[in-house]
């Protein structure tokens, strides 16, 4: 499994045909093949390449939504959000 | 555009643009899900998908409501429609409700059924959470609409057989809930 930074993460935000990846409890998630995340951003508040484990502790939905999307790595002792992507 | 209903939103602390922006994209999550929903009704047929033919007909006619009801607001908070139907259909908040590839597996229809409404539940849902105590007209609107998207998933969830019913289908006219935005 490869390791990521949450800067190298942060690459991959969806934009300009790049994969949109989200962390959530220190696990890389690929959800560029979900309608919902096109041109990574979700619900209009939400951003591809960052870490969602916050986002996600507010949203009408838990982190089983992220169940059917490819762990394409993890993020090394990243068990919270630092950095809550909140608006 | 309803220049002072705009600034008491702004005011009270909510990116109106995004607001809009959400509204723009759950109005279209409601007029596509009308259109496959009509395209699931087509193909409803038999002993089994005429049993669901009814509610998925109440549903769809509903949701056309929901996309009705909510122009106004749009508009009233500055926004707009896209000029285009295929951009607006392409920015929908929800996965279009797409007829399963074999039509008479009921299940994989109910499946599909339960899904929109559950992508809508949780739409309305994140905007009754943002517009709580701050924005009161876009709040009704959102929890009206909220009141039936939760009675349509119940409605199929229950043909699905996950759980004990405590609903029986509409009484009356469609929309009780979205009806007062529609007058």
């Amino acid at each position: 499994m490869k390791v990521f930074t949450k800067e190298e993460v942060a690459q991959y935000n969806g934009k300009n045909r790049k994969p949109a990846y989200v962390i959530y409890k220190g696990k890389v998630y690929d959800v560029s093949a979900s309608f919902l995340w096109k041109d990574g951003t979700h619900q209009v508040l939400h951003s591809a390449g960052v870490d969602l484990t916050y986002a996600l502790e507010q949203a009408p939905h838990g982190g089983d939504v992220l169940e059917k999307f490819p762990v394409v790595g993890i993020i090394p002792s990243s068990g919270k959000s630092q950095t809550p992507s909140k608006p | 555009m309803a220049r002072v209903a705009r600034e008491m939103v702004e005011k009270a602390g909510i990116n109106v643009d995004q607001l809009v922006e959400l509204l723009v994209k759950n109005a279209a999550a409601e007029l596509t899900t009308y259109y496959y929903y009509t395209i699931l009704r087509c193909n409803l047929i038999g002993l089994e998908g005429e049993g669901i033919k009814e509610i998925a007909e109440v549903a769809r006619i509903e949701d056309r409501n929901h996309f009705e009801a909510l122009v106004p607001r749009i508009y009233e908070l500055g926004g707009n429609l896209p000029e285009n139907m295929k951009a607006f259909h392409d920015i929908s908040a929800c996965p279009p409700a797409k007829l399963p590839k074999d039509p008479t597996d009921i299940k994989a229809m109910l499946t599909v059924l339960v899904e929109a409404e559950r992508c809508a539940v949780r739409g309305y849902t994140h905007i009754c959470n943002l517009t709580a105590g701050k924005d009161h007209r876009t709040y009704d609107l959102s929890q009206a609409i909220l009141n039936e998207e939760i009675e349509h998933e119940s409605w199929f969830s229950e043909f699905l057989g996950e759980g004990p019913s405590g609903h029986f289908m509409r009484r009356g006219e469609t929309s009780p809930f979205v009806s007062k935005f529609l007058r």
